[in-house]
């Protein structure tokens, strides 16, 4: 894209949406008018430029996923097509702009149900992610559930294949235990090992799994001159959960294991939504031998819906809209929101509602 | 009305609407244990088919795991399909509801929030009773990101067409923070890169002095300083161009000439150069507390309106506007934290010192601040020089007086000199941004030096080498503890008890074993120790109680999981977690075999007491 293409792009945006891809990248944008933020997104752009550009599809995805309301109420559950799901899933309910009625509570609940059977189909990012990881390191910020294990799975699956050495490391013991359990009977028993604090099972096995304190120790360790897991056959390195570089107390462990993590190693970071994911991405880049990718999208696989259930059992819709209202926390069901007045009214002593 | 709904309501108002399996997400364990207990007399029982189902599942993970065959919950789960899932338990308990979940037996799990993070765990329904959680002993609200990882929880992929993330409200719940929870962009991350002893070892033991720099150039924390200091210089370019015009004149430096000729003339006039001493750090702050900054006084938050001297003593104070809208006139020394946000606010020359306007927009921002705002790091200088007197005594050498451009000076200065001023505190920002890191560094540099753990040139000494090898909290306690010889002729349960008391860092009361008389004076000993490092390291709670229960447990080989979890009121996850740690803690001592072989062997040895029954059955 050139400047003035993207230029023109951004003009034909609404204003809501240039301050949402403003924020985090530029002070006090909510102070400007259209003209001067295009004009200051553009010059912000020149740093990242295809950070910034791809953050600007994904708004420009999100925006169109939410479409005009259709003249009468669409059916909520369509049947899903099995190609393609991480566009925009086919069953996903339509939203409703706010001046629109608000829902009811059946048309919310509509569509519930368990999908029929089908056959597994990678979804294109996760085909993205694992093509991407034979060239550079990749980062992957996407929602929770969207299967970012199956990315893990099968980056680890060829590194084994190519003899290479692979760590997968989770913040907390318990999940490095299921995850212990769920690859050993993907990969078989005798392929996975586990490294605790003061115990090793099948140290030997070509996937490690173990917290990524351990994998700092490791890597202090070679830095000492004693190499003890193969690091020299090392081929990649998942972090998954690797939101937790953002933890008080622990995040720091996150950063001295990218920093030290081998150069002949691919790294591999997984985490939930942050709201700059194209930051750790560009940090990658800068100190790593190849460029990194970053794989994000913010649509959830399975649409989510919001209620209040007040606790004498009544059920509404939270937003007016069977969906979330991104972007719009005041657009509050009428039901609920008197419901929760009420609600405040009884429970807080006199004047103290917010 | 009830402040929150009954949990057997709940359960029958999502069997009613097909809104199970549910994840029920409550502020405390306790809420979760009162929740299982509400069951009891409870008659929504499953059908039996399900009921068979629970067993099944049941009966493999007891086969892997026995030490939960007869958990207390085991009836309740089964009978209605609900269970409890919280730190206060077992690992393989929650291993068995995990699995139970998964195989879609139950209708609902109660659980707190810690189990939002990570633990494969999916459901068709969360529900979400709070909009804050504690964190280090503080309530919190919940970030943009934790509401959506909560929520997030809601539909599972293949077996859901919609997840359903349902509000049901309990006293001191704010819907805002959930509204714009679910409706808004995860908030963007920072690093939290701390310098320990055990990194700084470390790293000077692979890398030489001259290249650590360069290293900690490759962290996150540096990344995102960079970017800090890059938006500085952008404005530093600015204020170049708006400096322009007040480029050189009959002097060079004409702004400090004036500067100085002016101060002169008034410290003559008034005689009273009177200047209390003032910390250096007060006054390199004070530099940057001007209109807009937003600062923190201890816990509240406030953006600083205007700065200003006390009239009597010249203090340095300011005028802030509190979150709450209140306007106070404080001491800079107040201020507990600088951040690097400067909000936008027009000022006004009479209070509040700023347009009414932008009052109401300040107040509006402060309170969409996040909870947690980067520090803006400021270097500290040695000293700040008053005017010599000799140059007071010689104010008839300046050429001001008669000078031809005395007018303009005299016209530009105030905004000159603001100009400058503010260019002078842009590159002292950048400069503190490019190198907070390696002062940090240095710091530690200095500690190891001044114990012993590094040399004056920044190697490591025989102390070193071994200490480096201490990579958990507390690492300087720890290596103290060792160089003071102070487990000599401990037994493994007396250093398995003391590494616990080191470990263990939570304060929930509680009725707990008593310790024995060694491990008392043992114990004594350490925080002694502990209290004297506090300046370079926080002492850890050292509490008796819990290493009594440690003590118990290796000390006794016959005891059993249930006699030990009898001994104390501590939860029985808590226990676990407690001696997991503890082994932890006795691994790293064990891999000082080579230096210290006698405290390496008591180390293994109580490793290999603590490892029984209920540690046994998970790596
Ligand atoms: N392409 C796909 N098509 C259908 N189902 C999928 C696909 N990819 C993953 N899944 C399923 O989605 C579910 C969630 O996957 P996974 O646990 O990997 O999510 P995650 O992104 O790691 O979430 P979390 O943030 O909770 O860690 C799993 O049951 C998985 O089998
Ligand atoms: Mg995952």
């Amino acid at each position: 894209m050139t400047t003035e293409e993207l230029e023109q792009l951004l003009a034909q945006q609404p204003i809501a949406l240039l301050h949402r891809l403003a924020r985090g990248r530029i002070q006090r944008h909510f102070r400007a008018g259209k003209r001067r933020l295009i004009e200051v997104l553009l010059r912000h752009s020149a740093e990242n430029r295809a950070g910034f550009e791809s953050d600007l599809m994904t708004l420009i995805g999100e925006q169109q996923a939410r479409p005009v309301p259709p003249p009468q109420q669409a059916p909520a559950a369509r049947k899903p097509k099995p190609s393609a799901p991480h566009r925009r899933p086919a069953h996903k309910p339509v939203e409703q702009d706010s001046h629109e009625p608000a829902i009811t509570l059946s048309s919310w609940l509509e569509g519930l149900g368990v999908p029929p059977p089908q056959t597994f189909v990678p979804d294109a990012w996760q085909e993205d992610a694992i093509a991407k990881l034979r060239e550079s390191d990749v980062v992957v910020s996407v929602p929770t559930g969207s299967g970012k294990t199956y990315v893990a799975v099968e980056a680890a699956r060829r590194a084994i294949a190519e003899n290479r050495t692979v760590i997968y490391t989770s913040p907390l013991k318990a999940l490095s235990n299921t995850k212990y359990t769920e690859f050993s009977k993907i990969f078989g028993p005798d392929q996975v090992g586990i490294l605790t604090g003061d115990r090793r099972d099948n140290g030997q096995a070509p996937l490690l799994i173990m917290t990524t304190e351990i994998l700092r120790n490791l890597l202090y360790d070679a830095g000492g001159g004693e190499i003890d897991v193969r690091l020299d056959t090392l081929g990649l390195v998942i972090l998954d959960e690797s939101q937790y570089i953002a933890d008080p107390e622990r995040g720091v462990v996150w950063e001295e294991t990218i920093i030290f993590c081998p150069s002949q190693a691919r790294l591999l970071l997984l985490s939930a939504s942050i709201g700059n994911p194209h930051d750790i991405a560009e940090w990658l880049t800068s100190i790593r031998p190849t460029p990194c990718h970053l794989i994000r999208h913010s649509t959830r696989t399975v649409p989510l819906r919001a209620g209040y259930l007040h606790p004498n059992g009544k059920l509404t819709p939270l937003f007016r809209t069977v969906g979330i209202p991104h972007g719009h926390p005041g657009h509050l069901h009428p039901e609920a929101k008197r419901l929760f007045l009420q609600y405040e009214d009884e429970t807080l002593p006199s004047g103290r509602r917010r | 009305m009830p402040p929150s709904i009954h949990p057997v309501d709940l359960i029958i108002a999502l069997r009613d609407k097909h809104l199970t399996p549910a994840i029920v997400f409550l502020t405390s364990r306790r809420a979760c244990d009162e929740a299982m207990q509400a069951f009891d007399h409870s008659h929504i029982l499953l059908p039996p088919p399900r009921q068979q189902a629970i067993a099944t599942v049941l009966d493999k993970v007891i086969a892997q795991y026995p030490s939960i065959a007869e958990h207390p919950l085991i009836p309740t789960v089964q009978r209605i399909g609900v269970a409890a899932h919280h730190a206060g338990h077992l690992p393989s308990w929650k291993i068995a509801v995990e699995e139970l979940m998964r195989h879609g037996c139950l209708d609902a799990v109660f659980a707190t929030t810690t189990l939002a993070a990570g633990v494969d765990f999916p459901a068709r329904t969360v529900i979400i009773t709070q909009s804050s959680i504690r964190k280090s002993r503080d309530f919190m609200d919940l970030t943009i990101g934790e509401v959506q990882q909560i929520a997030g929880r809601a539909g599972r992929r293949g077996k859901d067409l919609v997840g359903f993330a349902i509000v049901t409200p309990s006293p001191y719940i704010d819907l805002h923070v959930l509204t714009k929870g679910f409706t808004g962009h995860p908030e963007a991350i920072n690093s939290q890169f701390v310098i320990s002893y055990p990194m700084v070892l470390n790293l000077l033991k692979a890398h030489p002095l001259d290249q650590i720099q360069p290293i900690l150039a490759k962290s996150f924390a540096q990344f995102q300083l960079n970017q800090r200091a890059e938006v500085l210089e952008r404005k530093l370019d600015d204020l170049r161009d708006q400096m322009e015009p007040f480029g050189p004149r009959v002097c060079t430096d004409w702004i400090t000439e004036w500067q100085t000729f002016d101060q002169v003339r008034r410290q003559k006039s008034h005689r009273a150069p009177v200047r209390r001493y003032e910390p250096p750090e007060v006054s390199a702050r004070f530099h940057f507390l001007t209109p807009g900054r937003v600062v923190g006084f201890g816990r509240s938050r406030g953006v600083v309106l205007r700065q200003y001297r006390s009239k009597g003593q010249k203090s340095p104070m300011i005028t802030a506007l509190r979150l709450g809208g209140g306007i106070t006139e404080s001491p800079a020394s107040t201020v507990t934290e600088v951040s690097d946000r400067v909000l936008d606010c027009v000022d006004a020359p009479v209070y509040p010192w700023c347009t009414p306007e932008s009052v109401e927009e300040l107040l509006h921002h402060l309170e969409e601040l996040p909870g947690r705002l980067p520090e803006l790091p400021i270097l500290i200088p040695k000293d700040d020089e008053p005017i010599p007197d000799a140059i007071v005594q010689t104010l008839g050498d300046f050429a001001c007086p008669t000078c031809p451009s005395r007018s303009a000076c005299q016209r530009d200065y105030p905004l000159a000199s603001k100009l400058r001023q503010e260019q002078h505190r842009h590159v002292k920002s950048i400069q503190a941004l490019r190198t907070s890191l390696w002062h940090r560094f240095q710091e530690k540099i200095d500690v190891l030096q001044q114990f012993g753990y590094l040399t004056p040139t920044a190697r490591l000494t025989d102390d070193g080498e071994w200490a480096r090898l201490i990579r958990i909290d507390h690492s300087l306690l720890i290596t103290e503890l060792l160089r003071a010889d102070a487990f000599n002729g401990a037994d493994p349960a007396m250093l398995a008890a003391v590494m616990s008391s080191i470990a263990h860092d939570d304060d929930r009361p509680g009725a707990f074993p008593r310790v024995s008389s060694g491990l008392g004076s043992l114990l004594g000993q350490v925080r002694k120790l502990a209290v004297s490092l506090s300046p370079h390291e926080d002492p850890p709670l050292l509490r008796a109680d819990i290493a009594a229960v440690t003590e118990r447990w290796i000390g006794d080989p016959m005891l059993t999981w249930i006699g030990l979890c009898k001994s104390t009121t501590m939860a029985e996850g808590d226990i676990y977690r407690l001696l997991a740690r503890t082994l932890e803690f006795l691994s790293q001592l064990h891999t000082l075999k080579s230096t210290h072989p006698g405290l390496a062997d008591t180390a293994s040895r109580a490793i290999a007491a603590l490892r029984r029954g209920v540690l046994e059955e998970l790596p």
